[in-house]
């Protein structure tokens, strides 16, 4: 079984504290640690798995620039057997259809089954890539998917939909598959577990090997444009309600009531 | 060219989910700024009732209704829109973001050439260009998108982010078009629904969250807090030593290393906010904390916060949220 | 009358002249092979080198050996097995007594005549008589109140092992006693009660006069005698007593090196390059580890006084060492041919998962062992192999993964690792740059840097330095986790990472000593670490302050209150540092102090530190720290003093869980002495 593992490479944002950068249109980055995607993290176990079970090959692809060989070491590492790293300056500024232009391009020349990967990345979390990739390649996809079973050339799968309410699915192979996190644990990698791929190639792909001009990628291969970026207005710490507890209680009610907590 | 703003209707196991009149709030505000009208797109099996129901609320209301619309199903939908599109620009399509959206969205948009934006929480029209509002890096930063080509767009909404209500205006017309779609057989397909049992919760995908901590006691009453997650619409989490005490199961537990939640709001219940549950609330939900102790970590970073017995405050407060449900 | 001696008599024709030699040979021949199958086991074995400080070890083997000096920490136990012992000792030379009576009668050892072996026969008597009380005793106690610690729990067929054996020595006492009994009877001594009290015993039982009986007991008693010695001589090696013939080579051998891991695999510098590391398989432990295995006399005091089978967990020290006796006796036989193991593995089927995570690494099983058996290392080395694997517990996965991202578990950026001396007031901590020097380098450790908790520990020991007007300061940015559990739980490629980041900004500062009071980074920073830097605990930095005059304590936070003191793993099984704090304790005017009933060596572990804080264990019934508390309510303590950072967090928390909010306060050492230095 060929399959293809698409990861992102991006900022680790959820527990650091952003700052918007000068001009306004991104946050500032250089204080940030980068790392895989988390939901794609899931992808790759997922798809280390398979092939332990079925047999085949595990090829992780990324678009990113040259810091991101760490990472795609560190998926060889969690039992990938190949992995590529698609980047071209021009690729800088590519929103998510422009990324699975990219991705396409670079998959529709080799052999697959399945591609997985992670149904949101927490950077744009747009969830864009998946779906549209599957749309450029003619092949079906779904999201949010766990509990996956593959045979004979087609895949059965849960997906969820809200409270608590899953749909079994069936979807024939070769298809897009972008996961849920939590679907499976991924493995411990130790640093030995990297060393030891510390000398795999990993080959850089750019632009022309892709098969695509600058216009088709980056900024003017971008169907989206980021105004502008900026933090939304803080709190200052918990305001504390106070008063007897019929009132409190009502205010509280209130409070739930305007931020969505009551449906 | 005026512009066409579509809304795309969701529904599921015969009933109009909520996110559709969201869109439609939605619609019709934008239809306003673009002073044009709004039209709601229903794909669906015997919907003539759902046809109605909308009809009342959009000027008009294009309606497809073949049984393979009884189920959603992304290949079928998008394989219908774009045959209604064809030849609709330029138009504006709007959907709900739920989670059969996020199977739609991407991948029709590029069967339509249109581009998406996604999760939006707010639209705003600049020098008659549409702009939307949503939210980037772990929820924390507000940015602002604009479309390079504004002929063709597709936009899903944020769940909760347009409040809703009733147009009360006259109804629309209802539009019947044939099934665009042939017997083809599809490539994905709906086998069933897979439901979660009582006890089987998803807490990890949960919007409103009452979470319980070490604050409830020995021998808690647990009702009395699945009732005020009820009556809330959520479901009940919890940290650590309530399920070390057995009291909830262990997929209750939010934490780094229990379940992790992404909800919009967290109602913390005698939690004191140690940093091991607190790493498992991720995004930045609006959390709510009520708590004896008034130096408890969870107040640096709750946005409201109570110090007193929660036992005093909770019935109370399940009682309001049903006279406010009305 | 006197008796025919055996070497007289010949047994069914056969003279006992060639009798003797024919039994020795086959039975010194059928041990010698059994010695060297099992020797040979430890020939496949991984490499330990454990031939230097002969001196130290010779002392090693005197003290706990024949010194015996860990027995009486059971005493009723104890006593018993240091008579069994000295009995054996005594007895030994008897023993070749009568081996060499089988060639020629009235043989003696060259040194034992005359006085010197009247005095003998005396003492050998005594130690006879001495051997079988001990022996019935050791039997009856064991069957009427089973001391839990005997227990196998899920292991079948080692319940008789221990009767077999003292019922044979029992019975060879008892043959002993038939031979010498016999000879005093005939002889008519019957006056010598006081000086051979055993012979005495068995006399009464036997007609007077009727030489045909007596001879028969005598000649008898004798051959069983032989029988017996030699059929025990060889079922050492293929039962749990092997423990007599390996016990004090155990000891000789044992670890010097307190404190720190062994590296994973001796010999070896680039690790990394090797097929597989840790074990795996049983040839995968060093050959010091199988004697250990082959030695373990199933006392079953490490378990007793292990924390996680005190609260249900998994793991039992001393059924490690069972199991993989019964491993190494059943896949390499002394006789037969080797089964083949097929799909077993030995770590994961015969030692499982759940076993190796529970341990804490607390060291209470090796305080405990009489004969040093070791237990850490090979946890480690089966945990180093299980995270090859990727099979880490998921409570452990992402703490772990922040420590290689962040430097820290907590997930915290390594640029706030000097935040918290922002809520220092009137105290400036300095933030040695490269090329600094200063007198003191506290080393905060990420939890001291992070938890909000722990950082008014940190606080608080700068306040202490800062009024002693001591030169102190920290590393801030270029600070990384000390690294101590990340060794323990396996990580070794990680280990030497953050090891070699602290000590890179060590080496480029100038300093004359470290100082923290986390005892984890102590350990790892003292014991661990590739290079030595010297290094001591915050309170023994304090006491010497104190000494020097440069603190000076006063006032009367604690009111009266009944304090005990609980000792940190680290601190002090590890690292033998159990005075000091008690010491700096003492001081405080009007102190009240009472230890717990588990304190110094026998001290109770808090559940365990560094990234062990984040681990959770499915299958215990209480937790660690729930069950120390309550043996602080136990003596009516009212404050827990602690010294380590870890402990007062677990401690905390089971104050919480145990219902004992306001009722007791637990206090780290360098908190309490900052109360009473503020005046």
């Amino acid at each position: 079984m060929e399959i293809v593992v698409c990861v992102k490479w991006r900022p680790d944002t959820s527990e650091a504290d952003l700052t918007i950068g000068s001009g306004g249109k991104d946050i500032k980055k250089d204080g940030l640690d980068y790392d895989i995607n988390e939901w794609d993290r899931f992808a790759i176990e997922e798809a280390v798995q398979i092939k332990e079970k079925m047999g085949g090959k595990v090829t992780v692809v990324s678009v990113a620039p040259e810091d991101a060989e760490e990472m795609l070491r560190e998926t060889l590492a969690r039992g990938a057997d190949e992995a590529f790293q698609l980047w071209d300056d021009a690729f800088e500024g590519s929103d998510g259809y422009a990324v699975a232009r990219i991705l396409a391009n670079f998959i529709k020349a080799r052999p697959y089954d399945l591609i997985l990967t992670g149904t949101l990345a927490d950077d744009d979390c747009g969830g864009q890539v998946g779906g549209m990739l599957a749309a450029l390649l003619g092949i079906p996809s779904s999201t949010l998917v766990s509990k996956i079973e593959v045979r004979d050339g087609k895949i059965r799968f849960n997906r969820e939909l809200e409270g608590g309410l899953y749909e079994a699915v069936d979807m024939d192979l070769p298809a897009v598959v972008s996961v849920a996190t939590g679907l499976n644990e991924p493995r411990f990698v130790s640093i030995r577990a990297v060393r030891k791929v510390a000398s795999a190639e990993i080959p850089t792909v750019g632009l022309e090997d892709i098969g695509l001009d600058e216009a088709q990628v980056g900024p003017s291969g971008s169907r989206i444009l980021i105004e502008n970026v900026s933090m939304p207005p803080e709190g200052e710490g918990a305001e504390i309600i106070r008063g007897a507890v019929e009132e409190v209680a009502a205010r509280l009610a209130e409070v739930l009531k305007e931020k969505g907590g009551i449906r | 060219m005026t512009k066409n703003i579509y809304v795309l209707a969701e529904h599921r196991k015969g009933h109009l989910r909520d996110i559709t009149w969201e869109a439609i709030a939605a619609g019709r505000d934008l239809a306003a700024k673009f002073g044009t009208e709004l039209a709601c797109i229903l794909l669906g099996s015997e919907v003539d009732a759902m046809a109605e129901k909308l009809s009342r609320e959009c000027s008009k209301v294009l309606v497809v209704d073949d049984p393979i619309f009884e189920t959603f199903n992304s290949e079928a939908y998008t394989k219908a829109l774009a045959a209604i599109l064809q030849g609709r620009c330029p138009f504006i399509l709007l959907m709900g973001n739920s989670n059969s959206v996020l199977d739609l969205a991407p991948g029709l948009s590029v069967v339509l050439d249109a581009a998406l934006a996604t999760d939006c929480a707010a639209f705003q029209v600049l020098d008659g260009r549409l702009t939307a509002l949503r939210q980037m890096y772990s929820y924390k930063v507000n940015a602002l998108i604009s479309f390079k080509d504004a002929e063709r767009v597709c936009a899903t909404l944020r769940v909760g982010a347009f409040s809703y209500s009733p147009a009360g205006g006259p109804t629309g017309t209802i539009e019947r078009l044939d099934s665009p779609l042939g017997h083809e057989p599809l490539r994905k397909r709906f086998l069933n629904y897979v439901e979660a049992e009582k006890g089987d919760i998803d807490v990890a995908g949960a919007d409103i969250i009452v979470s319980v901590g070490r604050g409830i006691g020995d021998e808690p009453d647990m009702e009395l807090f699945e009732m005020l997650a009820d009556a809330m619409g959520g479901v009940l989490a919890c940290s650590r030593p309530i399920v070390d005490k057995s009291l909830l199961p262990k997929y209750h537990q939010v934490g780094t290393s229990g379940v992790e939640v992404k909800p919009k709001v967290y109602l913390a219940l005698g939690i004191s906010g140690a940093f091991q549950h607190l790493g498992g609330i991720k995004g930045s939900p609006v959390i709510i904390a009520i708590n004896k102790d008034a130096r408890a970590p969870i107040f640096r970073v709750a946005q409201f916060g109570v110090v007193a017995d929660m036992y005093q405050i909770v019935p109370l407060l399940t009682e309001k949220i049903a006279e406010i449900k009305g | 009358m006197t008796l025919l001696e055996p070497a007289d008599v010949p047994i069914a024709g056969i003279p006992s002249q060639f009798l003797s030699p024919v039994i020795l040979a086959v039975a010194v021949c059928l041990f010698c092979y059994a010695i060297f199958k099992r020797i040979d086991v430890l020939r496949k074995a991984m490499p330990d080198p454990r031939f230097s400080d002969l001196g130290v070890r010779t002392k090693l083997a005197l003290v706990y050996g024949f010194g015996q000096w860990r027995q009486p920490r059971y005493l009723g136990a104890g006593i018993l097995h240091i008579l069994l012992f000295a009995g054996f000792l005594i007895l030994s030379l008897r023993s070749l007594t009568l081996i060499g009576r089988g060639f020629s009668s009235g043989f003696h050892l060259p040194f034992l005549t005359g006085t010197a072996g009247f005095c003998y026969e005396v003492l050998k008597d005594y130690a006879v008589l001495i051997v079988l009380v001990v022996c019935i005793v050791a039997m009856v106690r064991r069957a009427v109140f089973q001391p839990a610690r005997y227990a196998h729990p899920g292991v079948q067929g080692h319940e008789s092992e221990a009767y077999i054996i003292l019922g044979l020595v029992s019975v060879l006492m008892v043959t002993d006693m038939l031979y010498d009994g016999s000879a005093l009877k005939a002889e008519g001594r019957t006056a010598e009660t006081f000086l051979f009290p055993a012979a005495t015993l068995a006399s009464l039982f036997m007609p007077g006069h009727d030489a045909g009986t007596l001879n028969y007991f005598h000649i008898g008693g004798y051959w069983a005698h032989i029988l017996i010695f030699f059929g025990l001589l060889n079922y050492l090696p293929v039962s749990k007593h092997f423990h007599v013939i390996t016990a004090i080579p155990n000891v000789f051998f044992s670890n010097l090196d307190k404190g720190a891991i062994k590296p994973v695999r001796w010999g070896v510098e680039d690790w990394m390059e090797l097929d597989e590391i840790g074990v795996s398989r049983f040839q995968g432990f060093t050959w010091k580890h199988v004697l250990d295995f082959y030695s373990c006399a199933d006392c079953g005091r490490c378990s007793d006084n292990c924390p996680a089978t005190s609260v249900g967990r998994d793991l039992s020290p001393k059924m490690i060492s069972i199991k993989a006796k019964d491993y190494a006796y059943k896949y390499y036989p002394v006789f037969g041919t080797a089964p083949d193991p097929g799909e077993v593995k030995f770590t994961g089927d015969i030692i499982s998962e759940k076993e190796i995570w529970a341990c804490t690494t607390c060291g209470a099983c090796e305080a405990e062992c009489p004969i040093l058996i070791e237990y850490i290392d090979k946890i480690v080395d089966m945990r180093r192999y299980l995270l090859e694997q990727g099979r880490l517990p998921a409570s452990l996965q992402k703490p772990m993964q922040q420590i290689k991202k962040r430097g820290n578990a907590y997930g915290a950026p390594k640029t706030k690792r000097a935040a918290w001396t922002n809520e220092l007031e009137g105290v400036e901590v300095r933030e040695l740059k490269e090329g600094d020097s200063t007198d003191l380098l506290f080393f905060v450790d990420s939890c001291g840097s992070f938890d909000p908790r722990i950082q008014e520990i940190a606080r608080s020991f700068a306040r202490i330095l800062s009024r002693a007007s001591m030169d102190f300061g920290i590393l801030g940015q270029d600070e990384t986790d000390s690294g101590n559990e990340i060794r323990r739980i396996g990580e070794e490629g990680l280990f030497e990472q953050v090891a070699s980041k602290n000590i890179d900004a060590f080496r480029s500062r100038m300093f004359r000593e470290i100082v923290a009071f986390d005892p984890h980074a102590l350990n790892a920073i003292r014991n661990d670490y590739p290079e030595r830097f010297p290094v001591l605990h915050a309170s023994q930095l304090i006491e010497r302050l104190l000494a020097e005059g440069k603190i000076h304590l006063s006032g009367n936070y604690l009111e009266d209150r009944l304090v005990t003191y609980h000792d940190p793993c680290y601190l002090g099984r590890h690292n033998g540092i159990y005075r000091e704090p008690r010491s700096v304790l003492n001081r405080l005017p009007g102190i009240r102090f009472l230890d717990m009933r588990r304190s110094f060596s026998r001290s109770f572990c808090c559940s365990g530190g560094g990234i062990l804080l984040w681990y959770e264990n499915e299958e215990e019934k209480e937790r660690m720290g729930e069950r120390r508390v309550r043996m602080a309510e136990e003596i009516g303590a009212q404050v827990i003093v602690t010294a380590c950072p870890f402990c007062l967090i677990n401690l905390e928390d089971a104050i919480k869980t145990t219902g004992n909010e306001g009722k007791i306060e637990v206090i780290d050492l360098v908190e309490l002495v900052d109360k009473y230095t503020s005046a």
